[in-house]
């Protein structure tokens, strides 16, 4: 076997320049299919780690991904509102350690704007329950102060001490602008990764005074005023605190801890497997139609749906990994014919059909398992150079770790596919060299 | 002893009976198609006979599995092809030392006469004058076509097998090379004590030899258009 095995070395070294093509093929293929695969794992990883920590959230009546949609990702808009009344109610509860309040639907140049408290810095968790951190300034204060997320300050090039105007509604082009309250900057955040980078947080009170304001002036918004009830287009959240604001005649201060009507809410408990128990409670609440989700039973759901490209990717990587070894396999047969000869001259030395199998087997194991030591070098290579790219722009932070078990089983199975594929040309010159004998066709 | 291809029942040769003794010296002589090809295939256990006996220093190769006749074939046959002898990734030393790879037997035969391997290979290649270190450096397909058969013929030599077989050796060298080429592998048999059975279709060689056997002669299967050398 060992002649065999130096006669397939020094065939390949004779033919090195199909045999490196077909190594750079099968490596570019090993590592798409790894990289891909590595892309997979660590976004959906970030994407379930977008919130942790969080026992329930809990919003209007709606279905759970919706209500996960628009809470934590701030994509879409509430179907509905909370009253302040009932937020109370449950954050007061025994089981709820904490509570964090999210009233949405307003903008800044493209970013929403989250209106909530203090508690969002001190309990909203991420990631491995990493807690949000300052690039710079402080946490949330004043009414007027506003917090950036670091993509929101990236892209803007805001800096603390700038002053920013909320529009409202969810464009990026608003003509309702709330330029009597501007926010001033007094906290910018470190990146995390989440939506959270793309978020101007301000505070409740801030939010409501500077709608309460505009309710007042008549041509403000005519139909916020008007209307109590409202569709789930409108911007629901605002409305209300307009029409709060009619109610209480406008423009008095809020009592210390009472605001307009909220989006949704994050709740902590002091004991996890009170969640269910809870969650129950929400659901049949009484005076409001509300839903609370487990974030960690939702967020897997809504996976299921964004994940799709990420099936079809794997899917094109999986092909080109195909593509790879097809190549492989024709290099091999149309290297056939000219070793046929080659063949009934090893035979004639007394070597074995067998060994003539295994010589053809066994050139094609050693190019698929360059191959793959070639693509995972890459992978490494590529993972060690773009790492701080990927987390910089896509705030996907990939750590350089082994391969799990299942990179492992994928780069198994191409060693195994790359060995089948050897046994075709393999079988076929075994076939010739058992039939030609030692006769020499050309 | 009988030989007909898989699947047909035309014998293609009929032969009673054909001896080659140790170091014996014997000239095969038939026409394109007359089953030369055929009978050294049977002679070196690659093929086995439909019916009869093909005995080989004493074994009976159409009673031995086709490893062992591999075996056989490794141990004690030299062969030198009508061309593409050489296998092109392979240096011509590599070339000659091949069979050494393949068998025991030759690899301890070449070191007990050169002393290693490599000094066997070396010895057998100035004997046929391939010594020069221009040569060696050369790689195999940048040779001659005398140059390869002489490669091939050490190849052959190497290890001392008891039968070497020659098939049209030399039908693409001109005549003066042939001769020399003969002559040169006629000392080389008998330096290592192997019988030589040449196959050609020429007959202008064959008093060189120690006994001709004329295949259409001895072979009984009735006459058929095969379409193969």
């Amino acid at each position: 076997m060992n002649a065999i095995l130096t006669l397939a070395l020094k065939s390949l070294r004779n033919r090195r320049g199909t045999a490196l093509l077909t190594v750079l093929s099968i490596a570019c293929a090993v590592l798409l299919l790894l990289g891909v695969e590595r892309l997979r794992h660590e976004s959906r990883e970030s994407f379930t780690n977008t919130i942790s920590g969080t026992d329930l959230i809990v919003g209007a009546r709606s279905s759970p991904v919706h209500l996960l949609l628009f809470s934590v990702f701030h994509v879409g808009n509430a179907t509905n509102n909370i009253s302040w009344d009932s937020y109370r109610a449950i954050a007061q509860r025994p089981e709820v350690a904490w509570s964090i309040p999210l009233s949405l639907g307003d903008s800044h140049r493209g970013f929403r704007v989250l209106g909530t408290s203090a508690d969002f810095f001190e309990h909203f968790r991420f990631g491995d329950r990493r807690r949000l951190e300052l690039a710079a300034g402080k946490a949330l204060d004043g009414p007027f102060d506003t917090v950036l997320g670091a993509e929101v300050a990236a892209q803007l090039g805001y800096r603390l001490g700038d002053r920013i105007v909320v529009a409202h509604g969810s464009g990026e082009v608003s003509f309702s602008l709330h330029e009597d309250h501007p926010f001033t900057v007094t906290g910018i955040l470190a990146r995390t990764g989440t939506p959270v980078d793309r978020t101007v947080h301000v505070t409740l009170a801030g939010m409501d005074a500077m709608h309460e304001d505009n309710a007042t002036g008549p041509a403000a918004d005519p139909l916020g005023a008007a209307m109590v009830r409202r569709g789930p287009q409108r911007q629901p959240g605002r409305e209300d605190s307009h029409a709060h604001a009619a109610e209480r005649a406008g423009g008095e201060e809020h009592a210390e801890d009472e605001h307009a009507a909220i989006t949704a809410f994050l709740v902590g408990l002091k004991s996890r497997p009170a969640v269910l128990s809870m969650q129950r409670y929400v659901n049949e609440y009484p005076d409001e139609a509300l839903t609370a989700i487990l974030p960690g039973a939702t967020l897997p759901e809504l996976w299921e749906i964004v994940g799709a490209a990420e099936k079809a990717l794997f899917g094109v990587s999986v092909l080109v990994a195909v593509v790879g070894l097809t190549g492989m396999l024709i290099a091999l047969l149309t290297s056939l014919s000219e070793r046929r000869r080659e063949m009934a001259v090893l035979r004639s030395v007394g070597a074995r059909p067998a060994q003539v199998f295994a010589l053809i087997v066994g050139e094609a194991t050693v190019l698929t398992l360059a191959g793959i030591a070639l693509g995972v070098a890459l992978l490494y290579g590529g993972l060690f150079l773009g790492q701080p790219w990927l987390e910089a722009r896509m705030g996907l932070y990939i750590p350089i770790a082994l391969p799990s078990g299942r990179e492992l089983t994928l780069a198994a199975l191409v060693a195994l596919a790359g060995i089948i594929i050897g046994l075709v040309p393999g079988y076929r010159l075994y076939r010739h060299s058992l039939a030609d004998g030692m006769t020499i066709r050309i | 002893m009988r030989f007909a291809w898989h699947g047909t029942t035309q014998a293609l040769l009929e032969i009673e009976a054909l001896r080659v003794t140790p170091g014996e010296r014997m000239f095969l002589r038939g026409p394109s198609g007359s089953g030369k090809s055929t009978l050294l295939s049977l002679l070196a256990g690659v093929l086995t006979p439909s019916a009869g006996e093909i005995l080989l220093l004493g074994h009976d190769l159409a009673m031995l599995s086709g490893a062992q006749r591999d075996r056989i074939r490794a141990d004690h046959v030299g062969f030198i092809f009508q061309m593409f002898n050489l296998i092109p990734y392979l240096s011509v030393m590599e070339n000659v030392m091949l069979p050494c790879g393949f068998s025991e037997r030759r690899r301890v035969r070449a070191r007990e006469r050169g002393g290693t391997v490599e000094a066997e290979a070396r010895r057998l290649l100035g004997a046929l004058d391939m010594a020069d270190a221009g040569l060696l450096a050369r790689s195999v397909t940048q040779l001659s076509v005398g140059q390869q058969q002489r490669v091939a013929a050490a190849r052959a030599l190497i290890g001392a097998p008891e039968l070497v077989i020659a098939d049209e050796p030399t039908s693409s060298l001109d005549a003066d090379r042939r001769n020399a080429f003969v002559d040169l592998l006629f000392r080389e048999c008998r330096a290592s004590g192997s019988a030589l059975v040449f196959v050609s279709h020429d007959p202008g060689l064959a008093p060189l030899f120690d006994r001709m056997v004329e295949l259409t002669t001895i072979n009984q299967a009735p006459e058929t258009q095969m379409p193969m050398g």
